[in-house]
């Protein structure tokens, strides 16, 4: 046998042999750790609770609030056209978003603010997904506990403060009206607000054959 | 990453560019290995010329390793590719016609549009014959939806209908394009060659 | 001179060479554009749209047709016409630097005429047709493609087309040999 052949065949049988041993994985873009490490460290991933109660109230179709708790605590209280997606539930058992969630998350154009009790659980779930490869994902810092204590009952600013923070009491009362806080007017349990998600599109499929 | 162009990779305006370089490079290999000669395509069946056998199984072989690799890499997701659905009665009807039509006209349709470029007239007229197929095909529609439509199991993969893992496969598939390589240089060994 | 590029038309590249580079198009082709290649696609697209321009009435309520006709985007300009024309191209470009793009002639077995042999390539084609309907793709679009992805239909269609042909190539050997 001439030996040009023989060399191709045992490249080809070693690298169908190199087949064998390649794990069959579903396809993931992960993020490398050190740029995972330079988004963490970048504060512009937290965003505050006036920040996320304006956009709730101005109905800002671009950004989409994502409650971290479980379904339990997501029923006894939830902020208005959030969705609840569990951190228990985030990945399913091959590493990967869950399905149910995957019409959510990483959608082109899309921002999504995660939010529990404290910080804890929406960072988890920040990391998680970043690490995914999924873009433009914050936290809302202080989680429930700051908005309660921003939104909900927000307290006057000492008589010296700066004309901003009055500006910013003037807005929180507002919101928290809005929201039905501890506000003079009593108004409806759950907001008016319906919850519209956006949902993503499904991924492009491909015709073919001849 | 890929498939480049659904996932925004590259502006789908450029489909069509792609499409004709693609087609180049298709008919360029195609009739460089010797595909627009109908009697060398013939010849894999009566053992005269395996050229068909060796391009064909070489150029699946290839591919189908290299995507094993690529999808390794995270350079392809496997999930986003075009799977043939696969209709059970339709593609064993089919496959016999074409297994026929093979033998009798000594072309498929890529390679009968390789020898139009070069100057064969029976490749023009393989040609012909394919439009006036498909036109026959598509009048009789009504009464062949049936076989059509038939064994309908969706876009199933190898994988799944022989529950092994697509390594395996490729392996065993490697195993066999070299088995059926040597083979065929036996049967060229005993068959008499003519002159094409 | 002429027995000099006599040789050199019948002088074709490595077959195996050949099958590496069509594999690796292959593969290209799919990283691209997430679909295999394809040939008698753009045989249906002409049929469509000659139906389409010669009885458009027709052409839209045909049970088959009908099916790839849409508002949006005329029969022709689909991804296996484009190619396809390459294909020519390519092949043109291919035989013109071997020598092998010669004025038109039929090429047949000494024992035959070439009037069989052109009525035989007519039905064989005609058959390729049909079945290519049914197989929902040929040898490249089906069989290569299918076989590379893993489709089941396209293994399929690989075994039972070059099984078939084998099968019935004794009837038809005076064809060829």
């Amino acid at each position: 046998m001439n030996k040009t052949y023989f060399f191709l065949i045992v490249i080809v049988v070693l690298l169908g042999a190199g087949a064998l041993f390649i794990p069959e994985e579903r396809f993931t873009e992960e993020l490398p750790p050190d740029q995972l490490f330079l988004k963490m460290n970048d504060p512009s991933r937290f965003v505050t609770t006036d920040q996320v109660a304006r956009a709730i109230i101005d109905g800002d179709p671009n950004i989409l609030i994502v409650d971290t708790r479980s379904a339990d605590q997501y029923e006894a209280f939830n902020l208005p056209g959030s969705v609840n997606i569990p951190l228990e539930e985030l990945i399913d058992s091959t590493g990967n978003i869950d399905e149910r969630w995957e019409d959510y998350l990483g959608i082109e154009g899309m921002y999504i603010a995660f939010y529990s009790n404290g910080d804890v659980c929406a960072d988890q779930a920040w990391v998680l997904c970043t690490r995914l490869g999924i873009n433009d994902l914050f936290v809302m810092r202080g989680g429930l506990n700051r908005w309660v204590e921003t939104i909900l009952k927000p307290s006057p600013p000492e008589q010296t403060a700066p004309g901003e923070e009055f500006a910013l009491y003037d807005f929180r009362k507002g919101a928290s009206m809005y929201f039905g806080g501890g506000g003079a007017i009593e108004v409806e349990e759950q907001s008016a607000v319906p919850v519209t998600p956006v949902r993503k599109k499904k991924k492009q499929v491909i015709s073919g054959g001849c | 990453m890929g498939p480049l162009i659904a996932n925004g990779y590259i502006d789908p305006a450029w489909n069509n560019v792609i499409a004709l370089l693609v087609g180049i490079a298709f008919g360029y290999i195609l009739e460089a290995s010797g595909f627009s000669s109908s009697r060398k395509l013939a010849g894999v069946f009566y053992g005269y010329d395996f050229v068909v056998l060796r391009v064909f199984m070489t150029a699946v072989m290839v591919a189908m390793v290299g995507l094993v690799y690529f999808n390794y890499m995270g350079w392809i997701d496997l999930s986003q590719i075009f799977i043939l659905p696969t209709y059970m009665t339709s593609v064993i009807v089919g496959g016999v016609i074409m297994g026929l039509g093979f033998v009798m006209g000594g072309f498929c349709p890529g390679t009968s549009f390789t020898g139009v470029a070069v100057g064969k007239l029976d490749a023009l007229f393989f040609s012909i014959g394919l439009y006036l197929g498909i036109f026959i095909f598509s009048l009789a529609f009504p009464w062949l939806e049936k076989i059509y439509y038939g064994g309908d199991l969706g876009p199933i993969t190898l994988m799944e209908s022989l529950g092994i893992s697509r390594g395996l496969f490729t392996f065993l598939f490697v195993l066999a394009t070299l088995g059926a390589f040597w083979v065929a240089s036996m049967v060229k060994k005993r068959v008499k060659d003519i002159e094409i | 001179m002429q027995t000099n590029t006599e040789d050199r038309s019948k002088r074709y590249i490595n077959p195996y060479f050949g099958g590496v580079l069509l594999g690796l198009l292959l593969l290209f082709t799919i990283f691209i554009t997430g679909r295999g290649l394809g040939a008698s696609g753009a045989v249906k697209s002409s049929v469509v749209a000659t139906v389409d321009r010669v009885a458009p009435s027709y052409a839209v309520k045909q049970d088959y047709l009908k099916k790839f006709i849409s508002d949006t985007q005329r029969p022709m300009n689909n991804w296996l016409v484009f190619e396809t024309i390459g294909i020519f191209a390519g092949a043109f470009l291919s035989g013109l630097f071997a020598g092998r793009v010669k004025k038109f002639r039929v090429e047949h077995s000494p024992k035959i005429t070439p009037k069989t042999r052109l009525i035989y390539a007519t039905l064989g084609g005609m058959l390729f047709g049909i079945g290519s309907q049914f197989g929902r793709g040929c040898t490249s679009g089906a069989a290569l493609s299918g076989t590379a992805t893993m489709a089941t239909a396209g293994f399929l269609a690989m075994i039972l087309i070059f099984g078939s042909g084998y099968m019935f190539a004794y009837f038809f050997r005076k064809l060829w040999i």
